[in-house]
């Protein structure tokens, strides 16, 4: 018998009340002479033994009413475990305690969780002094103890528990635990599983845990399954994910989130409002209808008032597992940046000037920059500060004058990209604009004519590229093979520098196709081949269009506000360090320091152990909101969906699971529900019997 | 009619009084009956002989027919009646001014008044502690004082015991008598009722006023209480809500009971609460048996 309140018992001393009005309650009678004696008599003798009865029966019923009163409120439960364990002898025991996302989920207001750390507490004080134990959190990455007789210290590591963001892999901590009991010498073991036995924590078509028995042999161990949820259900809604995508159509620096919505619940979801705030304002609200245990989605769109990572919000009302109704992003906000494309070649065969492929990159959704094409002789009169950068395409040297506004334009921090073609002289560019070239030409080379029947096999291909840049970095992994297919037919070729920093990629001869220089301010970028599909297939590879908003993006220095990190809860996130930056800490959302280990360019932050926004510091101690990142929960985390009871026994077997819990372990009943019953009908007599 | 109740006669101090105003009543309710009759009729004439009173001989009938007859008067054949007052300790209780005793006294003092006014006699019976306390029946007026005197002196106490007088009487009286028995007939012994209507098959005229206060009719108590006996040193404490079914049942019965058992001995039964006007137990009691002869 376990009690919620046992201090509640103390009422239990309202039993004595009945029998001490009876043995106290002497009060002085009325003495009244009275003729017809005899008949008080007869009456009295008549009824002495049914008034003997009913008093006594009152009193039963007014003692029974003090106890069950007391007793209810101390809401006392069964357990007939001990009788269990007692038939099966001294066993080493292994508690599992699910500490996932789930347990955080608030039943009657209560965390799950108190439940659990009860619950576990109680499994270890029924133990036997014979009877080892180990507790095990789940999930957890710690190696489990194997079980020691210090059940103080196992109530201890019980208190020290804390729910975790993440989802459990009861499965692996079962095993976990079974490894743990193997190393014991006792001749039985058990299990207890402290969870609400959620369906993404267990999978029920693996086997279920073994133990290894004298000859080495599988054996089921026992099992006591204690349900936290008390086989209620756990109704809940989570965002599991958004996605956050740059919407020009919806005008400058708009956005749209897509939120994904999961109802874990067997019941409908209509109306549910959603709400999306910037900096913590709510700014866009909406409502989503979510099917029992379906997904929906719903796209809010917003613009942004100002450039640079902003702090987004998606938010759902709060549910029993509040935790998954927020989901935090940084969103970085481009600046509104314009790059003037100089065609050097307009042509009117749109196929056949660089100038379109270009300006279609860059109008294209995603870009970082806002075209404005001219054609050399309207671009020399521009006012070249009025503008972020400038592509010159395919464009004869400029004249000294523009030259040299030019080379003023970059040192301020206006960048430059050249592209090759035609009209392109190596020498007459050396002469005028040296200043501008990153590197200085040399000649133009012809690796085979692009319409020679070989051109495909005999044209030069990209051999290195330098992912480490900005400019390069999405060209990694498979993304890669979008730039390695490129075919250069004919390109120009750069003096040597000696120091090769500069080149972002190179061709299969050694030649750099791409190369990039930072001058004063300013940045510069050359392509040594051509934008149109003259000197290669540039224009319809599927890397020309990131290529090109990329290099954009560098050369306005868009890139510098670069794409915050994002990460789940429990990864290990690799936070790429800007140059002459270091990262000293980095804090999760409640404060709680981050482990950070060091490497080149790079540092690793994690496990990282809560949802939200982290907060990077340099190692002064100094904020680096640059490197700030969103970390998210694991969609698994919020799963609710139970297993059916039955289907948990049957799993781990019903010849071994002792008992299951349904309230406080074991085979609980809630034995206050009928002293409840009880109380009121002892009330419900004394009435009758009074009135009688 | 003017009845007399009993708080009126409780004003009233004595048993004088209180016997003369119940008898003002009845004889106010009497002049109202067709049946009023006088105590002294005559019957017929008798020839006269020596010995005979001169004072009744009928000169009318002796200037008519030249011999002496001498009138014989119906009160010669007068009434004797036994009034038995229960004097024992129950008869003290009473609730509505006047105690069972007080109304005993006050009806036998009543009923002895208008019997020796009719020319009967009258005597008394006082059953008190066991013992019987008797005036022999006398017609004359002066023994009214003495019945009267007798009745005023009386107190309650001691056990009922009914079949000490039944026996008693049953001893005494040789002639036809009329016995009027004033009691509650609280009496535990056992066929002490019946002997006293046995008194009826000795063709003794037998009536019973049954004394009854209303508190021992309706048992009006609630809290706990502790009932002591009159009688002797007997005690109850009982909760008398919880009696209280059981106590009703109980008296009523015995109430049926005493008068079904006075109906089958053919005993004039008269139920008498103490709280009702006592005249009008009177006239009940006289029209009942035919016209205000007792």
């Amino acid at each position: 018998m376990t009690f919620a309140h046992p201090w509640l018992l103390l009422g239990l001393l309202a039993a004595l009340i009945p029998l001490v009005v009876h043995l106290f309650d002497r009060r002085r009678p009325r003495v009244v002479p009275f003729g017809a004696l005899m008949f008080v008599l007869r009456s009295q003798k008549r009824t002495a033994s049914r008034l003997k009865l009913k008093r006594l029966l009152l009193y039963v019923l007014r003692t029974l009413l003090f106890l069950a009163v007391p007793l209810a409120a101390a809401m006392p439960s069964c357990v007939d475990e001990a009788k269990a364990q007692a038939a099966q002898g001294a066993a080493a025991t292994a508690v599992v305690v699910d500490v996932s996302l789930v347990l955080r989920f608030r039943a009657d207001g209560t965390p799950l969780f108190d439940e659990a750390r009860r619950q576990a507490k109680d499994a270890i004080a029924q133990l036997r002094t014979d009877e080892p134990v180990t507790v095990l959190p789940c999930p957890s990455s710690a190696a489990p103890l194997a079980p020691g007789f210090d059940k103080v210290r196992a109530l201890a590591s019980v208190d020290e528990l804390l729910p975790t963001a993440s989802p459990a892999d009861l499965n692996r901590c079962l095993d976990a635990a079974a490894r743990a009991l193997d190393d014991s010498p006792q001749p039985n073991r058990r299990l207890v599983v402290v969870s609400p036995f959620t369906s993404s924590s267990l999978r029920l078509e693996v086997p279920a845990p073994t133990i290894r028995g004298p000859q080495g042999t599988p054996l089921k161990p026992q099992v006591v399954l204690r349900d936290v949820a008390a086989e209620r259900a756990l109704p809940n809604r989570a965002i599991v994910d958004v996605k956050a995508d740059a919407a020009p159509q919806a005008g400058p620096k708009a956005w749209q989130f897509t939120v994904t919505v999961r109802n874990f619940s067997d019941e409908a979801l209509s109306d549910v409002p959603l709400e999306l705030r910037v900096g913590g304002v709510p700014v866009v609200k909406g409502f989503v209808d979510v099917g029992a245990h379906a997904t929906a989605q719903k796209a809010l769109t917003h613009r942004f008032q100002q450039a640079g990572l902003t702090r987004v919000t998606a938010a759902l009302p709060a549910d029993g597992l509040a935790d998954d109704d927020v989901r935090e992003l940084l969103v970085p906000v481009p600046k509104d940046a314009r790059l003037l494309v100089v065609d050097g070649a307009p042509s009117p065969n749109k196929y056949k000037d660089e100038a379109y492929f270009v300006v279609s990159a860059l109008s294209a959704a995603g870009s970082p920059v806002t075209p404005v094409l001219r054609d050399t002789e309207a671009a020399w009169r521009e006012d070249f500060a009025t503008y972020d950068a400038v592509a010159l395409l395919n464009v004869e040297a400029p004249p000294d004058e523009v030259a040299a506004r030019l080379e003023k334009f970059v040192a301020a921090g206006g960048g430059l990209l050249l592209a090759m073609g035609d009209r392109v002289d190596p020498d007459v560019w050396n002469r005028r604009a040296r200043g501008l070239l990153p590197r200085p030409f040399r000649v133009v080379k012809t690796a085979v004519e692009p319409s020679a029947p070989e051109a495909q096999t005999q044209a030069a291909r990209v051999d290195t590229l330098s992912s480490s840049h900005p400019v390069l970095a999405p060209f990694s992994g498979e993304a890669r093979e979008g730039l390695l297919a490129l075919r250069v037919y004919r390109y120009a070729l750069f003096e040597s520098t000696g120091a090769a920093d500069d080149v972002l990629a190179s061709l299969n001869d050694g030649a750099p196709l791409l190369v990039a220089q930072r001058k004063g301010k300013g940045r510069v970028m050359a392509f040594a081949t051509s934008l149109d599909r003259d000197w290669s297939d540039a224009p319809v590879r599927t890397a020309f269009l990131p290529l090109v908003q990329r290099s954009a993006a560098w050369l306005t220095a868009s890139l510098d506000e670069r794409e915050a990190a994002k990460g789940r809860v429990g990864d290990t996130l690799s936070l790429t360090v800007p140059d002459g930056k270091q990262v000293g800490a980095v804090d999760a959302p409640s404060g709680q320091p981050v482990p950070v280990r060091a490497g080149p360019g790079a540092v690793a932050v994690g496990p990282l152990p809560e949802p939200g926004l982290y907060a990077v510091e340099d190692t002064g101690g100094k904020p680096l909101p640059e490197l700030a990142f969103a970390v998210a929960l694991d969609p698994l985390a919020s799963d609710t969906e139970r297993h059916p009871a039955q289907s948990v026994r049957a799993w781990f077997g019903e010849d071994v699971v002792l008992s299951q819990g349904g309230g406080s372990g074991g085979t609980e009943a809630p034995v206050w529900t009928w002293l409840l019953v009880v109380a009121v009908l002892a009330f419900f007599f004394e009435g009758v019997l009074l009135r009688s | 009619m003017a009845l007399v109740d009993a708080t009126m006669l409780a004003r009233l101090s004595g048993v004088r009084l209180r016997a003369r105003a119940v008898v003002e009543g009845v004889l106010s309710g009497l002049h109202k009956s067709p049946h009023q009759g006088q105590s002294v009729e005559f019957s017929e004439h008798k020839e006269y002989a020596p010995g005979d009173e001169l004072r009744h001989l009928d000169w009318k009938a002796y200037g008519k027919l030249d011999r002496f007859y001498v009138k014989r008067f119906e009160h010669e054949t007068n009434l004797k009646a036994v009034l038995v007052v229960d004097a024992s300790g129950s008869m003290a209780y009473g609730t509505a001014g006047l105690s069972k005793l007080d109304v005993a006294k006050v009806l036998a003092g009543a009923l002895s008044h208008l019997l020796i006014r009719q020319q009967d006699a009258a005597g008394l019976a006082l059953v008190a502690q066991g013992r019987l306390a008797e005036l022999p029946p006398r017609a004359t007026p002066s023994h009214l004082n003495h019945v009267l005197g007798a009745l005023e002196t009386a107190t309650a106490a001691g056990p009922t015991d009914l079949s000490h007088v039944a026996d008693a009487l049953a001893e005494r009286l040789a002639r036809r008598s009329l016995v009027c028995v004033f009691s509650d007939f609280f009496d535990e012994h056992e066929g002490a009722l019946q002997r006293l209507l046995s008194l009826r098959a000795r063709r003794h005229d037998v009536a019973v006023f049954h004394l009854v206060d209303p508190a021992e009719l309706e048992f009006p108590f609630d809290d706990p209480t502790r009932f002591l006996s009159m009688e002797d040193e007997r005690n109850v404490e009982v909760n008398p809500r919880e009696i209280r079914e059981s106590y009703l049942e109980e008296f009523h019965r015995f109430l049926d009971e005493t008068k079904a058992a006075c109906g089958a001995a053919d005993v004039d039964y008269e139920r008498v609460r103490t709280d009702e006007p006592l005249d009008a137990v009177l006239l009940r009691f006289l029209a009942r048996r035919g016209g205000g002869r007792a």
